[in-house]
């Protein structure tokens, strides 16, 4: 299996510049966040509060009726160990009143919505604790595409977009995480027992070996095969990650004016801090 | 201060490892005068800031906005301040030529004493300097009170045949202002950092010469600059190292007695034949057409 150890040391502490400044630059001092008590979001919260101190970090607990009950228990454990503001909103209501005028059974179809409207009470959220968004995707779903569109992907800033499932997993032991939350296997939790490494179809540590060797490495397909790598799983890896560029891309726009968004209006994002 | 010429100098170098504001030159040169200030009051000879310290890094369409010509009045308080101490700092260049450059000025007794633009601006990957401005043509050695200087700028440093030039030209110390993006985080340290740091061990030891690196902190468009700013000597030894990640003006005494002894019990440029340097380099460059 790949190496993908880091130094967790000096990698915690890059992160926690990063927010404190990337926080500022966007002219900030608050952030919010959900908190799903899953494993991501206990990491970024943990980061946020060392970064900007527990007052200035929001968690908000949007649990549907479907949602397992140790989601809700576990964000609030998470909340009460750093010590974070914490509100919760149910959106079971939301969400049944418009699955009541549409008839559906696709799971997928449903998860979208309640990431969704998790999506917008996140940013509506924002206008009151004049807060930023913070994203909570690791850099395995971003580039599996494991991931709602403009749902949880919508974010001021990602933390740990740059970071395998694997050395998040490396990164929360190392900031001493609750094992409850460390042990739990990884779930969207959109429905009931969902698994990640279920719909997946392989553990990540194995998919984020070939991610790594795909994306880091820029080795081909036959390459990744020949170390040792499932065919089946490494067809699967690559078409997830080519199939799925449009949700990491600005959509394309029709240029036809002297400088264009996406294209050649190139300012920083940072600019005049 | 004390002597020149061929004869042995001390001096007191300050290297100020700043975070500039992407795109502000207002605020930034507020930042270049109080650490240089801090600088004059700790009795410092140089204080040398980042590459682009006036403006940030990853400028993209502001590259323009911000590029100003060395002889701008906008540096004014620096010349001012230049009286007492030599002043190096990066900045976008609106050169003569109509082009932006990424350059470096080098500012003593109260005026722009050179100019240099970078050779090698890199743009692949993260980075896309080319994009906005244009390649520098010229290394510049030139006399300091401190000694032979020359700039280089990031990049340039890992083009060994730059800081071969400096060499060829008998420089005493090279000035590496720096914006260097971290990557890699298995080791103890940055790999980045481990590269520059083995880089520059290298050059210091084979050329005989002292560098002083300077790199900034902070981040642009989630970009992070590792720091990491320290002096070398002729033999590979650290002379001052400000950390990571933090801000800081750090100081390193230097004597360049140390230039002196080391090219006696190693002498290389002495041995080193230009002539023949050339004529095989001029081979390669005309095969190099075949």
């Amino acid at each position: 299996m790949t190496d993908l150890s880091l130094n967790y040391e000096v990698l915690s502490k890059f992160l926690v510049y990063f927010i404190k400044e990337e926080v500022q630059s966007n002219k900030f001092n608050k952030v919010v966040l959900g908190l799903s008590g899953g494993l991501d979001s206990a990491v970024v919260a943990y980061l946020s509060a060392e970064a900007l101190g527990k007052e200035n970090v929001i968690g908000i607990l949007m649990p549907y009726k479907l949602s397992s009950p140790d989601s809700l228990n576990d964000a609030l454990l998470i909340a009460k160990k750093i010590g974070i503001k914490h509100e919760t909103f149910e959106i079971t209501d939301i969400v049944d009143q418009y699955f009541k005028k549409i008839n559906t059974t696709d799971k997928m179809r449903i998860g979208n919505f309640l990431s969704r409207v998790r999506m917008s009470i996140l940013f509506d959220r924002t206008r009151e604790y004049d807060a930023i968004v913070m994203g909570t995707g690791n850099k395995s779903e971003i580039m599996l595409g494991y991931t709602t569109w403009y749902g949880d992907m919508a974010a001021g800033l990602y933390p740990i977009g740059d970071l395998y499932k694997t050395q998040v997993f490396e990164l929360a032991k190392f900031m001493k995480i609750p094992e409850k939350i460390l042990n739990k296997p990884p779930s969207a939790d959109l429905w009931p027992g969902q698994k990640d490494e279920d719909e997946l179809g392989a553990v990540y540590r194995e998919l984020d070996s070939v991610l790594y060797l795909y994306i880091d490495e820029r080795k081909s397909m036959e390459e990744i095969i020949s170390l040792g790598h499932s065919k089946k799983l490494v067809q699967n890896v690559i078409r997830r990650v080519n199939s799925t560029q449009f949700k990491r891309t600005i959509p394309p726009v029709a240029k036809f004016s002297a400088r264009t968004l996406g294209i050649d209006f190139l300012y920083p994002h940072d600019m005049g801090r | 201060m004390h002597s020149k010429g061929g004869k042995n100098l001390h001096y007191k170098i300050a290297l100020a490892q700043i975070n500039p504001v992407l795109g502000d030159i207002e605020k930034n040169l507020l930042k270049h005068e109080e650490f240089t200030k801090k600088a004059i009051k700790e009795k410092a000879d140089l204080i040398v800031f980042p590459e682009l310290s006036m403006t940030g890094y990853k400028l993209g369409d502001l590259t323009m906005e911000v590029a100003l010509p060395y002889e701008s009045d906008f540096f004014k308080p620096l010349l001012t301040l230049g009286k007492h101490i030599d002043i190096v700092l990066g900045f976008v260049e609106r050169g003569k030529d109509k082009n932006s450059y990424n350059s470096a000025m080098y500012i003593s007794e109260g005026r722009v004493k050179s100019v240099y633009e970078k050779l090698y601006p890199p743009t692949h990957g993260m980075f896309d300097e080319l994009r906005f401005v244009a390649r520098g043509k010229e290394i510049k050695t030139f006399d300091t009170k401190i000694g032979k200087v020359s700039m280089l700028i990031c990049r340039d440093i890992f083009h060994p045949s730059l800081m071969f030039l400096a060499y060829a030209s008998n420089a005493d110390i090279v000035l590496v202002l720096s914006n260097m993006p971290l990557r890699g985080l298995k080791g103890e340290k940055p790999a980045i950092q481990e590269t520059v740091e083995k880089a520059i061990d290298t050059y210091t030891n084979f050329f005989g010469m002292f560098v002083a690196y300077v790199n900034r902190v902070g981040f642009d468009d989630g970009l992070g600059f590792f720091g990491g700013s320290f002096v070398c000597t002729p033999s590979g030894r650290k002379l001052a190292y400000a950390g990571l990640f933090d801000e800081a003006l750090t100081f390193a005494e230097i004597d360049s007695e140390e230039i002196f002894k080391k090219r006696q019990t190693f002498p290389l440029l002495r041995e080193e034949d230009m002539n023949i340097v050339k004529l095989n380099f001029d081979k390669i460059l005309e095969d190099s057409y075949d």
